[in-house]
Formats: structure tokens, sequence, C-alpha cells
């Protein structure tokens, strides 16, 4: 757009929008790039296992893209690269090389990431351009031989995140005030069965999912005393956690105090969809693949609240040994 | 158009709607043989395994069993043979509630008026998830009265539909002991082949039964039932679905839109799939051994999205 004519969009922007005379922004373009490499990290047991990750963390950083208010017509656009070497590790053919899978953006084929419907493997950028009501949580992760891939650690949030109409970001989860919030964590659900990591092809160790160690944002918090993820709040303010599943069995969400009462809880989105009524809840099923984002308030008065997954087994839901991973809020 | 011509067209209407559904109204009789024989996985990480299933042809059985199906309204009657040397019942999961044992050689015929249009699981629900577990599920699929392609009477529209029966077997420690009548240590269970309508990925990703295949501005009904004992956690590329039931629960416009749908152990979905845009995507379950066929990656649950 030619500055002139921009020009001319703001001033009717303003007049329109009077007292408000915001400007409108231009489309922004997200570039954002990921290698591959290898971690090794020790495990509460003392036990080292291996996992590839996105440019080094698990899970990966965050990545976000804006979308707009209605009555604007910019678009944000994600150009997610993954960057491949010489250094990156790699599984043996026919599983060799990566991919980034957009979880949820229902991307053309070609940005899909998919080896089976001819995407490369040898590093490729990755483009989406999503729209405002697609405001919600996703996750990137690579989707080659996912049974040994995903397992390795190669997943991070991917945020759809409403920005103003002069692309300022805003703290909602959508364009819906309703769902404004003072704190935001994102809470990665993650699971690890360390005979995968060594296991190579098409092993019948693939046959049988046996985790070991249970996680919320790549830790294990097997207590209230060493959560996997804290967060320190002011009273009566919002906090809003991003629930993304990359989990690989069944889970449950809660949100308890340090009697163990379940507290109250807002789902206003779930897979990158706003509800069309928010539910409120004190427990919440999360399975692999999903992703939901809630609200809740802290109270007026000061304490701890211990939001939390249970893992648990995909037959009967019974609740794996030490299979709850706790987070911590205090205020 | 003035409110009387209106209110004649509503008459006609339901004059025409009671006539179409009069005249359809159907008796539909099926018969199921419980047979023993086996089971194949075809490709990479396959195998043949003891099996019993229904089977609308005597001799051989059918994994999943067949798709049963209605309208609102229809009279079916579903003759079950056992011909097998173990009681089994047949129990249509929200449908019918005689749960009596068929013994080996007999027969039992349970007849019902189709009365709710959706998906249900039929199952054996004997021997402690045993006979289940060897195949002894399917689907019965009931449409709205007047026939048409709705989820139900009123219901939203699709294009075409699929059935997607979901499942597991444990080969080594259920399949291969209760086939040759030993005893199955049912506490432990791992399964190490999953399926949708009997297949392996491999053969589930080229049927053209389980894929959803059609040009961009159609939509597919896909009914998914959940005949096995692991929760299936299904992830759809390209687009989200619309989720019209769970477990037999309709939903309520605006639908709710995900990438992502659970069916649990002996769970149902009715979920619909907008074909909006050219390409080929897959549909997988989300986690790791389930999709796989012992190990062999992509040989589990996993179908094609094609859309032209």
């Amino acid at each position: 757009m030619f500055p002139a004519n921009r020009m001319k969009l703001s001033l009717v922007a303003a007049l329109l929008c009077a007292p408000l005379a915001y400007t409108t922004a231009q489309a922004a373009n997200i570039n954002v790039t990921r290698n591959v490499s290898s971690l090794n990290k020790t495990m509460s047991d003392g036990v080292r296992v291996t996992f590839w990750t996105f440019s080094g963390a698990l899970p990966a950083a965050a990545v976000e893209v804006g979308v707009y208010p209605d009555g604007t017509t910019t678009t944000d656009t994600l150009n997610l690269t993954l960057s491949m070497g010489m250094m990156t590790p790699q599984d043996s053919a026919p599983y060799n090389g990566h991919t980034i899978h957009m979880h949820g953006a229902d991307v053309k084929t070609s940005e899909d990431g998919v080896p089976e419907t001819y995407n490369d493997v040898n590093g490729d950028t990755y483009t989406w351009t999503p729209t405002r009501d697609m405001a919600g949580s996703y996750m990137y992760h690579c989707h080659v031989h996912t049974v040994k891939h995903l397992e390795m650690g190669m997943y991070g949030p991917l945020i759809v995140r409403p920005k103003n109409a002069s692309g300022t970001w805003l703290n909602q989860l959508t364009h819906n005030t309703a769902t404004a919030y003072d704190y935001v964590q994102n809470y990665v659900l993650s699971t690890v069965d360390p005979a995968y990591h060594t296991a190579t092809g098409d092993s019948t160790v693939f046959a049988d999912y046996n985790p070991k160690y249970y996680m919320i944002a790549g830790n294990e918090g097997k207590t209230t005393g060493a959560p996997a993820i804290s967060l320190t709040a002011a009273k009566s303010k919002k906090v809003a956690l991003r629930l993304i599943g990359i989990h690989s069995v069944s889970s449950t969400f809660t949100v308890k105090d340090g009697s163990g009462n379940a507290k109250p809880f807002t789902i206003y989105t779930q897979d990158g969809r706003a509800l069309a009524t928010p539910q409120s809840v004190t427990s919440l099923d999360i399975s692999p693949g999903q992703r939901f984002d809630v609200i809740f308030t802290t109270p007026s008065t000061a304490g701890t609240w211990y939001p939390q997954v249970t893992y648990k087994n995909l037959r009967d839901g019974g609740t794996y040994t030490n299979g709850t991973v706790y987070g911590r809020v205090t205020f | 158009m003035t409110w009387q011509c209106r209110l004649l067209g509503r008459i006609m209407a339901a004059i025409l709607l009671f006539a179409v559904g009069a005249t359809e109204a159907a008796v539909r009789n099926y018969t199921l043989y419980i047979t023993a024989g086996s089971h194949t996985i075809n490709g990479a990480g396959g195998a043949t395994l003891s099996a019993w299933g229904y089977s609308d042809v005597a001799g051989s059985p059918k994994i999943p069993g067949p798709v049963l199906t209605a309208y609102e309204g229809d009279t079916v009657n579903i003759t079950v043979v056992n011909n097998h040397t173990l009681n089994h019942n047949f129990v249509i999961q929200g449908v019918t509630t005689d749960a009596t044992a068929i013994a080996p050689g007999g027969n039992r015929v349970y007849s019902f008026t189709a009365s709710t249009a959706g998906s249900y699981l039929y199952s054996d629900t004997l021997n402690s998830a045993i006979n289940r577990e060897m195949g002894l599920y399917g689907a019965l699929l009931v449409g709205p009265a007047d026939g048409s392609n709705k989820a139900w009477t009123n219901g939203p529209s699709y294009s075409f539909q699929r059935t997607w029966v979901i499942g597991e077997m444990d080969k080594v420690r259920w399949n291969d002991v209760a086939g040759s009548g030993g005893t199955v240590n049912t506490s432990i269970y791992k399964p190490n082949y999953f399926l949708m309508n009997g297949l392996g990925g491999f053969d589930a990703m080229g049927d053209p039964n389980t894929t959803i295949d059609g040009v961009v501005g159609t939509s597919a009904l896909v009914r998914i039932v959940n005949g096995g004992q692991f929760s299936h956690a299904l992830h759809f590329h390209g687009n989200h679905v619309q989720v019209l039931t769970i477990n037999g629960v309709r939903q309520i416009s605006p639908y709710k839109l995900v990438d992502a749908i659970n069916i649990p152990p002996m769970g149902t979905a009715d979920v619909l799939y907008v074909l909006n845009q050219l390409g080929e995507y897959p549909m997988h379950v989300h986690t790791a051994q389930m999709e796989t066929a012992n190990g062999v990656y992509l040989n589990g649950v996993a179908t094609m999205i094609m859309m032209h």
C-alpha cells in the first residue's frame, strides 16, 4: 500500500472510529527460524535422556502470530522456517529429516509439513495467515515418524493472539474482551517413554507406550513444593493458561488449593476456536492433540493454587504412578 | 410470499413428509453369524490374528461386523446365529438391552423400531471384553425418517458419509490365547494392532469406504464408533470438524469446531468435515503406538482426506 493511501485510510478510520482515532496497522510478516539440536536432560531419577529440540528448548519457544479486530482487513503472516545442517540430529532412512507441522492450522498441503503428502524433509519455510476467528492455542511439531520425533521433544506452542487495529498485542485470548487476562502461561503437556528415545526405524518398541516421565512445560513437577512451572500473580487478577496437549496418553487438568479443593475455571477456546458459550468447570480432560485456553481469577486473599495435570492410561483412565504434575500460582 | 401461501406450503410439506416417511418406513432383516477364524492386517508389521466376528456370510468372521443401516420408523429384525463354541450375545448400545447369552449352536432375534437418528455401537458384552476384543463389534446407523442426507430430521446436511469403526487387538496376550482356547489375563492389555474398519493404516489410507474423498464444497458426515478398549484421540488435518453428536447426545448449533477429538472405549461421535480446500491430508490418531502396526509407522489408525 502506498503511504498516501494509507494516510487516507487512517483518516477514514479515524473519522469512522472517532474519538478512538487509531491508525490501521500494516500487515506484519513474522519470520521465525528454528533449527534442530540435541538436548541431554537429567530426569528426576538421575537418568539422562536425549531429546531432539527446536533450537535447544524443551518445549520449543512459543511462536506468536497476530490477528486483528473485526472491521480491519490487516493480517499477519507467519513464516516459520526449519533450518537444517550437517549437525542436525537425524534418524536413518526412511525416517531421516524433519519438518514442522502447524498442528490445527489447516494450511495448504504444501505448508502442512507431512512427508507422506510430499513435504520436504530437509528444511523448509511454513507459511500461515490466520484469521481473527482462529485466535487461540496451537502447536508446532515435527511430522516425520511422529511416534519417535514427537516423543524426542520436537514440539512447541504456536499462539494466535489478538492485536488491536494499530497492531499492538492485546492481553486477551480472543477479541472478546471477556477473555482479557493479567497473566498468561503455556502449559505444554508431554510424556516420555525413554525406550522410544533409543529405538530407531520400525521397531516393535513403538508398538507399546510405557511413559516413565510426565511433564508440564518440559519439567517434571512431581510435588507442589517443586512445581514444573510457577507464577507469582497479584490478588483478584485473571490468570490465563494455554493447555497444549502433545502427550501420548489421557489426562485431566484441575486447579486446586493447598487443601486439594478444586477451583472453578472457564474454558474460552478449544483447538483455536472460541466456544459459543464459555464453560465454567472444575475439571477438564485433555486428550492428545487437543488445546484449551482457560482463565481463572485469583482470590482476594493471599495464597497458593496448584494448576495440575494427572496423566492417565488410555484403557480405563487409571492414574499413572507419579502421574500428577503440578504447576503453582502464588498470589 | 403471503403468509397464507407460506402456511399452505408448510401444510403441503408436512403432508409430503408424512407421505414419504410413511411409504419409506421399511422392515429391515439382518442375519449375523458369529464365527471364529482369522483376521489379517496387511502390509509391513501386519499379521494374521485369531479372531471372532459377526458376519453376514456364514463361514468366516468379518472384523468389524457389517454396518447395519435403518431409518427412523423402520422395523429392524436382527437374527444372530452363534456358530462358535462359546456363549455370545449381541447388544446395540442405547438401542437394545437384551444381553442374554446365545448358547453355541443357538440363535436369537432382536427386534426394534429405529427411533433416533444417529450412530450406535453393537457388540458382544460377555466374557470380560474378550469377545469384543476378538472382533465382535460393529456399527448401526440410523438416518432420519425421510431418508435425506441429514444427520437427523432438520439437522445438519451432508453430501456423503463415512463410518469409522475403530478398535485394537493384542495379538500375543489376547488373540493368540483366546483363539486357542486359553485363558486371557484381562488385567494386561497391550494392543499392538490398531484398526479402522478392520484395516491397518496402509489399507485404510486407500480404502474408498474409509477415506474422506470428494470435491471442494461437499461435506462428509463421519460416524465414529469405538469398539476397542483404548481411547482414540483422532486428529484431522486440512480442516476442523463440526462436532454434531457425542455418545449419542446431539450437540447444539453452532457446533463446536475441533481438529482433535477423543473417542473413549465404546464411545461414538458424529462429526462433519467440510471439504473446503484442495489438497491431500492425513487423519490419524495422535497417540504414539496407535499409529503403528506392531511398531510399523502409519499402519495403525490413519487414513486420508482427499479434496479435489
